[in-house]
């Protein structure tokens, strides 16, 4: 009897910390499958396309926070004829050709210096960080009550000429910069 | 009643009501299924598009795990009270949102199934790939409606076929009563008429023809038949009138033949009778003034004897002579009136012994005559007993006289078969007669022979036919010359 106490006790012990793990990966898994998704609800310029077989560049700015999470989400899948490549970058002299651009929290506290550097480059920049739609970002990621929300901001894609589907704005909160 | 016995009109009307009854019957029937399949069709046609429209709003909420967004979606089909459960499923097979909400159970499948659209279970199910794009698989849309439209849809079809069909045997009634009319109408004049032919006999009356079709050729036909019969028949009359006439025609010329003969044999009764009477008072009479010349012609020879010589004496004997036969030719004349006047009384005769009497009667009167006479025993008849034995004398002295001149002379009295009949016979070897003058041996006063060879009147044969005539009997008689004779008589 005590032994069966002590086994459900442990089992519980392990479920609890297994949840809490899996919310944790998991919630880091949804901000990757959302990365990845985003390529489907968003259109680039013509000229933002090299040719119809380029590589879809998804890239991370600053610590990586997905591990290899993203480039399991993204292995095999095809936008069109475009594969997905994650790229890593450390510094935003270091991007090149990008399309789909995660500023890591670790670069973020100041994104509108980043943001400027990239104006008018037809980047989607997502990030988790506060305010950042406010700030001139285009997608931030909102954690609430363990689900993760999307805040938009179309002007700032706009002006990056992204075409944002409606569909994809229908399921986000849209923002609009005060301020500037 | 049976089909058969229906009037005809009824037939018609009945056919033409079931044909378009079954026409309207098969069509609506073909019209049903067709309309209950292309319902189908439609129903899960509408589904599909129904849900690759939810599918392509619901592709943003599921890839970015709006479960509120969704279900927002999927409350749009409120609108269609059909649908009894919508369930999306994201990538990996978990429900994500359903409609109506908190709906689960037996409608909600825990993992999605194959996609398309079916029928399973009564309801029209489909699952629907979510994907954005066109190529990325986001989720899976599952709906399921029951078939609650395609029902009504087609039970209001039914209702509105019902109705329809309805109108149309009403209106397939009406109008094959009216048009049954075109065939039956005919038939019925043809009907009317020969019934009024059969029944009063009236071959006058025609059936009015009515169009010139089949049934107007054979209105022609049958009122030429008709006519013909009417012709027929007024001919039949006239020849029977015609017949009628001449019988009656024929008739009375029989009548007044009738009258004719009765009127001749009654004259001829009467001049008989009148020429019977004359001759037997003739007769009569006749015998006084003979009796008177023999007996003074008697006086004169017995009395004169000496006086006269031997020729006046002789003169005289041929005198006697002459009136004594004169006297046998009266009293023969008699006996032959006698015999038509006599009255006949009928009674059994025993003709063997009759003709014994008088066989035994002539040997006795000229014993020096050997005749052989072969009388067969027990001959009967029935008639009157006088005038037969004056018959059979006459015949029998016939005979002993004719075998006179026969060195053997034989006789025969028998009966024999004769023309499927029983006939007396009576046969003689002596002269004969030739046969072409046999009918004239029954007359009066006509001899064969002449009187050197065989004395005689002439009056006996006549004598015997007018007896055997009188019993309603015949005579005739058979013969040659020189190789005897015979008579037959029947009674």
């Amino acid at each position: 009897m005590a032994l069966l106490r002590l086994t459900t006790a442990l089992l519980l012990v392990c479920a609890a910390r297994l949840g809490a793990q899996t919310g944790k990966a998991s919630e880091t898994q949804v901000k990757a499958v959302f990365l990845f998704n985003f390529a489907q609800f968003v259109d680039w310029p013509p000229e933002a396309v090299p040719d119809s077989q380029a590589p879809l560049v998804i890239g991370i700015l600053g610590g990586d926070p997905f591990g290899d999470l993203l480039d399991a989400t993204v292995r095999g899948e095809r936008r069109g004829a475009r594969p997905f490549v994650v790229q890593r970058y450390q510094r935003v002299e270091d991007i090149t050709r990008c399309d789909i651009l995660f500023i890591s929290r670790s670069v973020a506290d100041q994104p509108e210096d980043i943001l400027a550097r990239l104006k008018n480059r037809p980047i989607l920049t997502v990030s988790d960080a506060d305010r950042f739609a406010e700030r001139g970002g285009m997608i931030r990621f909102v954690t609430d009550r363990s689900r993760i929300r999307l805040q938009i901001n179309p002007v700032a894609a706009e002006a990056a000429h992204l075409t944002i589907s409606s569909k994809l704005l229908r399921v986000a909160e849209v923002i609009t910069p005060t301020g500037r | 009643m049976s089909l058969r016995d229906w009037p005809i009109k009824q037939k018609l009307t009945a056919m033409l009501v079931l044909i378009s009854g079954l026409v309207l019957l098969l069509t609506s029937a073909a019209f049903a299924g067709y309309q209950y399949w292309s319902l189908r069709q439609a129903t899960r046609d509408a589904l599909a598009v129904r849900g690759r429209i939810i599918a392509a709003n619901s592709t943003a909420s599921l890839a970015f795990a709006n479960d509120a967004d969704a279900r927002e979606i999927l409350s749009a089909l409120r609108a269609d009270p059909h649908i009894v459960a919508a369930v999306l499923y994201d990538k990996s097979g978990h429900v994500f949102a359903g409609y109506p909400a908190g709906v689960a159970g037996d409608v909600v499948p825990a993992v999605p199934g194959p996609d398309g659209y079916r029928f399973e279970r009564g309801l029209l199910i489909g699952f629907q790939p979510v994907e954005q794009s066109g190529s990325q698989r986001l989720g899976t849309l599952y709906l399921a409606s029951d078939l609650g439209a395609v029902y009504d849809t087609f039970r209001l079809s039914g209702v509105i076929g019902l109705a329809v069909m309805a109108v149309a045997l009403l209106a397939a009634y009406l109008l094959s009563m009216v048009l049954q009319g075109t065939i039956s109408q005919p038939i019925l004049a043809l009907a009317e008429t020969a019934k009024a032919v059969s029944t009063r006999q009236d071959y006058s009356v025609r059936a009015s023809k009515l169009g010139a079709d089949e049934l107007g050729a054979l209105t022609d036909a049958f009122n030429q038949m008709l006519g013909r019969i009417e012709d027929q028949k007024n001919e039949l009359q006239r020849y029977a009138a015609e017949l009628e006439q001449r019988v009656e025609e024929r008739t009375h010329e029989l009548q007044e033949r009738n009258e004719s003969l009765r009127r001749n044999a009654a004259q001829l009764l009467a001049a008989n009778t009148e020429l019977d009477a004359f001759a037997y008072s003739v007769s009569h009479d006749l015998r006084a003034p003979l009796r008177s010349i023999d007996g003074f012609s008697q006086i004169l020879l017995e009395d004169y004897a000496g006086k006269l010589d031997e020729a006046g004496q002789e003169s005289l004997h041929r005198v006697r002579a002459a009136s004594q036969r004169m006297g046998t030719l009266i009293d023969d004349l008699l006996k032959l009136a006698r015999v038509t006047r006599a009255e006949i009384r009928t009674e059994d005769v025993d003709l063997s012994g009759m003709a014994q009497d008088i066989v035994a009667d002539l040997q006795r009167t000229t014993p020096e005559r050997q005749v052989e006479f072969a009388i067969a025993p027990g001959l009967k008849a029935r008639g009157d007993a006088r005038l037969l034995r004056v018959a059979l004398d006459n015949l029998l002295r016939n005979s002993w006289k004719y075998t006179a001149k026969q060195p053997q002379p034989r006789v025969q009295f028998a009966s024999v078969e004769a023309n499927g009949g029983r006939a007396f016979m009576v046969r003689d070897n002596g002269a004969g007669f030739d046969m072409k003058y046999a009918d004239k041996l029954f007359g009066v006063f006509q001899r064969l022979h002449s009187a050197a060879d065989f004395e005689g009147t002439g009056i006996g044969l006549a004598t015997v036919r007018r007896i055997i005539t009188r019993h309603g009997g015949r005579i005739w008689a058979e013969g040659a010359v020189d190789q005897g004779a015979t008579f037959y008589f029947t009674l």
